[in-house]
């Protein structure tokens, strides 16, 4: 409930709407209950009395009223659809922006199919419980009450009982409503399993193929989705169990009623008509009551998509601009110094890099080289910061990178990363996705450069082609250069290419890090390959977040045992 | 007493989800059916249970009228006692069997819904590579997921409602006959009108709905490729042009919306109109009637109670309809995955593989994708079994739909492929690929511990034999660095550890599988030097005595194949060995000089 107060918040903007549609709600109430007294009035005056003016006269009234409410009905679904769709568009967006503004920590925290749920299926719920709300929502209990106090003013020692069964029955309703939400909550991460094992599914279905796991495959979707069946079933039942019990319970209370009402009829305490009335709004209640077990599955469904997306919402963002970030701070020559940088992963035990310092003068080209795991791709990230050293600096033209606005900072330093992911759309809006002014021109010499411009030619579209999930199927080696030529269009102060050269053959190597030089920026190229890092002004040795090698190709030949072991397995056999 | 199904409730009151019509009824209601007649016994339980319910809850308001009729007016309190107790037994009776169907249905609906789960996994595992190839993941994701949920929230509810309500219905028409056929038809005159209403609005709402489903897939689809690419829009900082886009697309979801919710609305407020309606009508003509002496004036009281009756199933059912109508289209979507062909069966003669040597060889083979792109023609070669191959080409040449073929993820258009000299085509998919171990470009994990990613390989493998694995693969030293070592849970977005050791993981995947041929397609590339350096010794006795196929960029992995085959633009340019291929100074002498140009400088 807590979490859906929150959220409330966001149906500020639509108080003029929403009174609207209350009112017209309330409208059609007061219709609904003047009915019966119109359908009373024709029959007990008109036919009852062979008044055939009477039933014409009230027939139409009848009739004009109802087409009033249907008017405001009609206005009233308007006025609640627009409220709830704007509802649930203000509240995606901001979810969406929120997400947008999330660290590399904080992704790691909240898996993107986890986020993508709570941007779907958790907005849709509230979305369609504000526009229930906003239609009927209010009319079951506003019956309940008035229906109770009617009974009460009719006789209220006869009505008593109802004083007790009905909080009773809230009480219960709500005990359940509390139950039934955290059944969901599991109903819910049971789902999320089940939809998890169809997306792992979905992406490895070729490694499923080539290994003949189907079958384990399916045991182990069989188990998740049985998992899944169950506890739905044990959460709908528990629902389920509410309105019989209402039932049970609104009927023994008319028995109640009736078996001392006879008795105080005996007395002459009360009226055969009052007992018959009070009755009458007891059966009312309980149809409107019954209504309330299929409010409170909305409203704990409701309750639990709240609590996820406010989870969104309070997550705490650690990477921020700092207050006194300057605007005006760019990046000029792109000189880049590690001052006793040390890194560690927030859930990781172990440093992932360890009192790291080089400087990367303006323009010159490093080369970093080192082990699986030894914190290459690590070291690349703090540049953009795309997460903050734990300890010493990184400085760029002498600032410390905390110092820049992050988006100043990360739109001069282009990256490619070392998974090339391109997003649905064409060659040419993938290119251009890192600088949305670029000119045909730029984009044209970004895939030059990149060697992607012969490949793209050669597409059915050229630069129209439709790439990415829903496109044409690239190798990994197209991904990848279309990804340098994206960073490339950036004309980047610095560049960062994390191994992403892996699946490019060597002659498109050659020429791609050739076109390179042209760029004047500071480069940084995480490698495997002794004959890429040769080139480099300085080159960068890690192994396990150390530092233990820095300078020119020649210097580490002559002194580091590293290094020439790697050279020594590269090269020795070519030395013929 | 109006029964309210707490699963979905006044069904008009929210939007349905997926309310696109479906465009094929019948048969798509058919399949449902089938489904659900697996359970016939339990559904005719259900069906007794709402009969009986029903009957309950006729005769509750009729001993009540009763008791107050003939005790309470009468002032008879002490045979009223009997009526009472009576009463409670019909009230308990009725509580029972309503809690009995809907307890019943649940089991129902959610076995069948599973059923429907479960076909639609097994059967996405019968579909060719080809299919997922040309989808977008998000766009299935929906199918599996929405359009389920869909189906099974209606199953729950909707059922049961529309069973109750035609039964009421079909009560309510009798009574009213029976009371006067001239009333009862002009009440039925209401009902072309009603049609006529309802029509007009579901034309609208089919089409918005739609819409509405079009536009929720477009922003689902965005979604799903913007957030699994969230760390590429936050290096690029793009965040502010993916919000745009997003708001573009979710804009669009919002006016689509807004009309379909507003519409779906319109219908009860129609039925109340002509409820109205048809109680003034039945009041005048009623009333005239009375004055000419053809009906008494009892006849119209009650009669206009049982017309008010027979319009609330009625709306009900329209209520229902939505529902229906998305619930509908929802598995229609689903059983439109079911009916994709699927993978090309094993021919009917083809035999189980059974373990082979390894000899493979290509005849004649060529092949071309949809696209027209990566067409490999006329390709022709043996290997020996023991023998190591490498394919050796510029990206896009061919070499990973070779694997492709060899494997059979694709058919060849043309020509043969044997293993052990039985074509391909003749051994069943799944005993020929037991004969295959596979490390792929993309080292593929799943959510699990390392201890269950590696045994993948091998189901039955020890504890043992998965580290012995993980040794031979020199994975073991950085397991044992993790936090849980082997029991550490690796996380679908590949967090906790590198590319570089993920690829090691699904090396010692493949060596536990233990194969007699051997596919590894750019396994070692996004492997560092280093751990390069120590993998290929494991990685020889691997390929020793297994068929190796072997695609790598860096060609000094590969000079000790027994085997080259030069690829360029889906042929076989040139063949031989490292130093046969030197000497010629063909493509592969250029290819390997630009490569090592500065090796032989320095050497």
């Amino acid at each position: 409930m807590k979490d859906m107060r929150k959220l409330s918040f966001f149906l500020k903007p639509y108080k003029l709407p929403i009174f609207v549609a209350l009112f017209l709600m309330l409208f059609e109430l007061a219709v609904e209950l003047i009915q019966p007294l119109l359908m009373a009035k024709i029959i007990d005056e008109g036919i009852l009395q062979n008044d055939l003016r009477v039933v014409y006269l009230w027939g139409s009234v009848l009739v004009g009223v109802s087409i009033l409410a249907f008017i405001g009905g009609i206005v009233n679904s308007f006025a609640a659809s627009h409220v709830s769709q704007g509802f649930g568009f203000d509240v995606r967006k901001s979810l969406f922006e929120k997400v947008q503004s999330f660290s590399f920590t904080n992704l790691d925290k909240l898996s993107a199919s986890s986020l993508i749920t709570r941007l779907t299926g958790d907005v849709t719920v509230l979305q369609n419980t504000v526009f229930m709300g906003l239609r009927i929502m209010m009319r079951a209990p506003l019956l309940v009450i008035g229906g109770t106090v009617m009974a009460l003013l009719v006789d209220a020692k006869l009505a008593f009982i109802l004083l007790i069964t009905i909080p009773v029955l809230i009480y219960f309703l709500f005990w359940v409503m509390g139950r039934a939400g955290k059944l969901f909550k599991d109903v819910q991460s049971r789902l999320d399993a089940v939809n998890g094992i169809m997306r792992e599914n979905l992406n490895g279905i070729r490694l499923i193929k080539a290994f003949i796991r189907r079958d384990f495959e399916i045991t182990k979707f069989r188990n998740a989705a049985d998992r899944l069946k169950n506890k739905t079933a044990a959460s709908l039942r528990l629902i389920e169990t509410t309105l019989p019990i209402l039932l049970l319970v609104m009927n023994i209370s008319v028995i109640v009623i009736l078996w001392f009402g006879s008795k105080q009829i005996i007395t002459g305490d009360i009226k055969v008509g009052e007992v018959v009335a009070i009755v009458n709004y007891v059966t009312r209640i309980t149809a409107s009551f019954s209504v309330f077990s299929w409010l409170i599955m909305a409203l704990s469904r409701a309750g639990a998509s709240a609590g996820r997306i406010n989870e969104v919402f309070s997550t705490h963002i650690d990477l921020l601009d700092m207050v006194n970030a300057d605007p005006a701070t760019e990046i000029k020559a792109g000189r880049v110094e590690f001052c006793n940088v040390s890194f560690q992963y927030p859930a990781a035990e172990n440093h992932v890099l360890n009192h790291v310092s080089f400087v990367a003068e303006p323009g010159e080209t490093v080369a970093i080289l080192g082990g699986t795991g030894s914190g290459k791709t690590t070291l690349f990230h703090l540049i953009p910061r795309l997460y903050d050293a734990d300890g010493g600096k990184v400085l760029i033209d002498g600032t410390d990178v905390r110092q820049f606005k992050i988006e100043t900072l990360r739109k001069q330093i282009g990256v490619v990363p070392q998974e090339a992911h391109l997003f649905t759309g064409t060659v040419r809006e993938n290119i251009a996705w890192g600088k949305g002014e670029a000119t045909d021109d730029e984009i044209v010499i970004a895939a030059t450069d990149a060697q992607i411009h012969g490949m793209v030619e050669k597409l059915p579209g050229q630069y129209e082609t439709i790439v990415g999930q829903k496109g044409v199927n690239l190798s990994g080696g197209q991904k990848q250069r279309l990804s340098i030529a994206r960073a490339l269009v950036r004309k980047p102060k610095i560049l960062l290419l994390d191994d992403s050269t892996s699946a490019l053959d060597a002659n498109t190597e050659t020429n791609l890090l050739q076109a390179l030089e042209k760029y004047l920026c500071t480069t940084f190229i995480i490698t495997q390959k002794i004959s890429t890092a040769k080139a480099a002004d300085l080159i960068l040795l890690l192994d396990d977040g150390q530092l233990i090698a820095k300078g020119s190709h020649e210097e580490l030949l002559r002194s580091e045992g590293l290094y020439q072991r790697i050279y020594k397995s590269q090269f020795r056999e070519e030395a013929l | 007493m109006r029964r309210i199904n707490p699963s979905t409730g006044p069904s008009h009151h929210h939007a349905p989800k997926t309310a696109a019509k479906p465009r094929n009824w019948a048969s798509t209601i058919k399949r449902i059916w089938m489904y659900l007649a697996n359970r016939k016994g339990l559904l005719i339980l259900v069906l007794f249970t709402v009969v009986a319910s029903s009957a309950a809850s006729l005769l509750g308001p009729y001993l009540l009228g009763v008791a107050i009729d003939d005790f309470i007016v009468a002032g008879n309190t002490s045979a009223m006692l009997t009526l009472l107790v009576s009463l409670i037994g019909v009230y308990v009776f009725q509580s029972v069997t309503v809690w009995l169907q809907s307890f019943w249905m649940i089991g129902i609906a959610q076995d069948t819904v599973n059923t429907m789960r479960n076909q639609l996994f097994e059967h996405l595992h019968k579909l060719p590579i080809k299919f997922f190839d040309h989808r977008q993941h998000g766009e299935l994701m929906s199918r599996v997921t929405n359009d389920i949920e869909n189906v099974s929230s209606t199953l729950n509810s909707s059922v049961i409602q529309i069973f109750s309500s035609l039964l009421m219905l079909a009560g309510t028409v009798a009574v009213m006959v029976w009371l006067s056929p001239l009333l009862t038809l002009l009440t039925l005159m209401i009902v072309p009108l009603m049609f006529a209403g309802m029509k007009w609005i579901t034309n609208r709402t089919g089409r918005l709905f739609r819409e509405q489903q079009r536009n929720l897939g477009e922003l689902n689809g965005f979604m799903e490729e913007t957030i699994s690419g969230q760390r590429i829009v936050k290096t690029f900082s793009q965040e502010e042009k993916v919000l745009g886009h997003f708001v573009e697309r979710s804009e669009k979801l919002k006016h689509s919306g807004y009309l379909a919710q507003a519409y779906s609305g319109f219908i009860p407020k129609l039925m109340n109109v002509l409820n109205n309606l048809s109680f003034a009508i039945i009041a005048g003509v009623g009333g005239i009637l009375a004055f000419k002496g053809a009906i008494s004036i009892g006849t119209i009281v009650i009669f206009t109670e049982y017309s008010r009756q027979f319009t609330r199933p009625l709306n009900d059912l329209s209520n229902q309809f939505n529902t229906l109508l998305s619930a509908v289209a929802g598995a229609e979507r689903v059983f439109e995955i079911l009916d994709e062909e699927e993978e090309e069966k094993d021919e009917k003669e083809a035999v189980g593989l059974a373990s082979v040597e390894g000899r493979v060889s290509f005849d004649n083979v060529s092949f071309s994708y949809e696209t027209g792109s990566n067409t490999i023609k006329n390709v022709s070669f043996q290997v020996n079994n023991g023998e190591t191959v490498a394919l050796v080409g510029p990206t896009g040449a061919g070499k990973t739909t070779i694997i492709n073929l060899l494997s059979r993820f694709y058919e060849p258009d043309s020509g043969r492929i044997l293993v052990d000299g039985q074509d391909t085509r003749n051994v069943t998919r799944a005993s020929l690929r037991k004969n295959m171990g596979f490390v792929l470009q993309d080292s593929f994990l799943f959510e699990g511990s390392i201890l269950e990613n590696i045994r993948y390989g091998r189901l039955e493998a020890t504890n043992a034999e998965v580290e012995e694995a993980a040794k031979l693969a020199n994975a073991h030293s950085f397991i044992m660095k993790l936090p849980h070592a082997y029991d550490t849970v690796l996380n679908q977005d590949g967090g906790g550890i590198s590319q570089g050791q993920r690829q090691l993981l699904s090396i010692a995947r493949a060596l536990l599988a233990d194969p007699k041929i051997l596919i590894l397609d750019e396994a070692t590339s996004s492997i560092d030097t280093i751990t390069e350096l120590k993998i290929q010794e494991a990685l020889q006795r691997l390929m020793e005595g297994r068929t190796s196929f072997v695609i790598a960029h860096r060609l000094g992995t590969i000079r000790k194949a027994d085997q080259i085959l030069v690829l360029r633009e889906g042929r076989i340019i040139e063949r031989g060995t490292h130093e046969s291929l030197m000497r010629e100074e063909g493509f592969y002498y250029g290819l390997f000089n630009r490569q090592h140009a500065e090796g032989h400088l320095t050497g």
